[in-house]
């Protein structure tokens, strides 16, 4: 047995270098189409309702959690929110610093379940939890139908 | 129900990159479960693994490739898998399949090599978020750590220093677990104040180090726990939540869907005051902040409470109820579903008075461990007795 033999080294144990090689191509599906096609055209943050727990849903789904009603009713959830909470980040994904701290939080919108998480244009030092924040858009003829037609919330 | 006995466990060292393969691994925990239990794997009739994503391993269906190392062959064998929730699920599925009346003798594997995916195992980790809704913002994994963290802190108005001992805690008490990856006997609050700041409010000494690492225990029916062994732990209960899918709908300050399994695992056991009838405890401890989550969500204290257990000594291996003894994630390392080793493997050997220079002052009866993972909203609850 090799219990105490502790290495730090990622080589120092005979080995073989491989990778898992797949590409993705994700649906958006149904709720997903019509949030981001209004986003696109339309500019506006919308949510699926439920028509009997009248609960609204951000991001929007195709059916109620809760109940497993369909959602038939979209809301225009507006593009004003309240930072729930927010992290500011040093280092990349791989552990490495970052150039710039990133601000994120989570976004609440009023009368709706859920939210946003989105990146934060508020300097790292005037971030608060509960501060009014509201979405800040692509010109239209730069969005392409995803999240990132947010440019940020601010 | 029947009642079911754990009398064996075992794990091997938590390091960062170990030479074993994972099913080597399993073997070695294997052998020094069966050997506490004084069976063999003949003696076994059904084997239950748990094992985290597939892409730590980088092997998909590794449950099938860990089936050697692990004793399945020719067994009824199924492979769980609840994410870091995975470390107290795996013991729950063995459970049931022996109160069932299934099975009398059940070997149960818990395994993680995380050092496969390189250079940092984040880059399996990016995957579990949404891929439309989350993965364009090129989110960290830590970001969802320190928002729920801030939201913890800033809701309680909880000092950071007040959760950094707990980091401290588990660190120090690592310095007596044997398969150890970072212990410190000489670790600060300073220290895990000063240290690199990963996402506000996480830093590096927040944080349990991913880990190669395997565990295992045995259980068995009374009949045959009776016969065979004379350090017998009893499971008296089980229980498991999950929360929404979407963690933008969570409660981000108090885990309710811990709560929910704690009252399922409590009210098997009969427990309905368990800060008195509770002597000991495990829970999930990746992050300090999160044993301080865990254990208001176990019921052991008030809501926001947990940090000040610590600072007033309640917490440690001396005091009225030593939380994480082993040394926990924090200390003694994070392959994720193999923690296992120390979550229920630590309790049962608390209960049996095994655990050495670990061996909490208070005599323990009942100990309590729990695990916490999928997309960060599974917990997973176990109550045992000693026999």
């Amino acid at each position: 047995m090799t219990f105490l033999e502790r290495s730090r080294d990622p080589e120092a144990h005979k080995h073989w270098y491989g990778d898992m090689e797949a590409s993705y191509l994700y649906s958006t599906g149904i709720a997903g189409e019509k949030f981001f096609s209004t986003l696109r055209d339309k500019g506006k943050i919308t949510g699926a309702s439920c028509p009997k727990c009248r609960k609204v849903f951000l991001p929007p789904r195709m059916y109620c959690e809760i109940c497993f009603s369909e959602t038939k009713n979209w809301k225009d959830v507006g593009k004003e929110g309240t930072v729930e909470t927010y992290s500011v980040g040093y280092v990349g994904i791989d552990g490495e610093p970052l150039d710039e701290p990133v601000v994120y939080g989570l976004i609440r919108f009023p009368r709706t379940e859920g939210g946003l998480v989105h990146v934060l244009s508020v300097k790292p030092e005037k971030v608060k939890i509960g501060m009014k924040v509201k979405a800040k858009l692509k010109p239209k003829k730069e969005r392409k139908g995803s999240i990132l037609d947010i440019a940020s919330f601010g | 129900m029947r009642k079911v006995a754990c009398i064996g466990a075992g794990m091997t060292l938590f390091w960062r990159r170990l030479q074993e393969t994972g099913k080597e691994m399993c073997w070695e925990a294997a052998s020094m479960a069966l050997d506490q239990a004084g069976l063999t794997l003949k003696d076994i009739d059904m084997v239950v693994l748990g094992s985290a994503p597939d892409a730590f391993d980088g092997i998909h269906m590794k449950g099938e490739n860990l089936l050697d190392g692990a004793g399945g062959a020719k067994k009824p064998y199924m492979r769980v898998f609840t994410g870091g929730g995975t470390a107290v699920f795996t013991p729950i599925a063995a459970w049931w399949h022996i109160a069932s009346g299934l099975a009398n003798k059940v070997l149960v594997l818990c395994e993680e090599k995380m050092s496969s995916v390189f250079p940092h195992p984040q880059s399996a980790f990016g995957h579990i978020w949404d891929p439309i809704l989350d993965r364009p913002l090129k989110p960290n994994l830590v970001w969802i750590f320190a928002m729920e963290m801030n939201r913890y802190m800033t809701k309680h108005g909880i000092k950071k220093e007040d959760i950094a001992r707990i980091a401290v805690k588990n660190k120090r008490n690592a310095v007596d677990h044997p398969c150890a990856q970072l212990p410190d006997p000489n670790i600060t609050v300073e220290d895990v104040l000063n240290s690199e700041v990963m996402a506000w409010p996480v830093q590096r000494l927040d944080i349990s180090p991913p880990s190669d690492g395997a565990s295992a225990l045995v259980k068995t029916s009374e009949k045959v726990a009776k016969k065979v062994s004379d350090d017998i732990a009893w499971v008296e209960g089980t229980g498991w939540c999950i929360d929404k899918t979407m963690w933008t709908c969570r409660d981000l300050v108090f885990p309710e869907y811990v709560a929910r399994a704690a009252k399922q695992a409590y009210r098997m056991a009969k427990i309905d005051n368990p800060r008195k009838q509770i002597h000991v405890a495990e829970p999930y401890d990746p992050f300090d902040y999160k044993e301080c989550h865990h254990t208001e969500g176990l019921l052991l204290c008030d809501k926001g409470k947990a940090p000040s257990m610590t600072k007033e000594g309640i917490t440690y291996r001396d005091g009225d109820l030593p939380i994480c003894p082993s040394g926990g994630l924090l200390g003694v390392g994070n392959p994720i579903a193999a923690t296992m080793g120390i979550k229920a493997g630590e309790i049962y050997w608390q209960l049996t008075q095994q655990a050495g220079k670990r061996q909490v002052k208070n005599d323990p009866e009942v100990g309590v461990c729990q695990a916490w993972g999928d997309l960060m909203q599974y917990g997973s609850v176990l109550v045992m007795r000693r026999g």
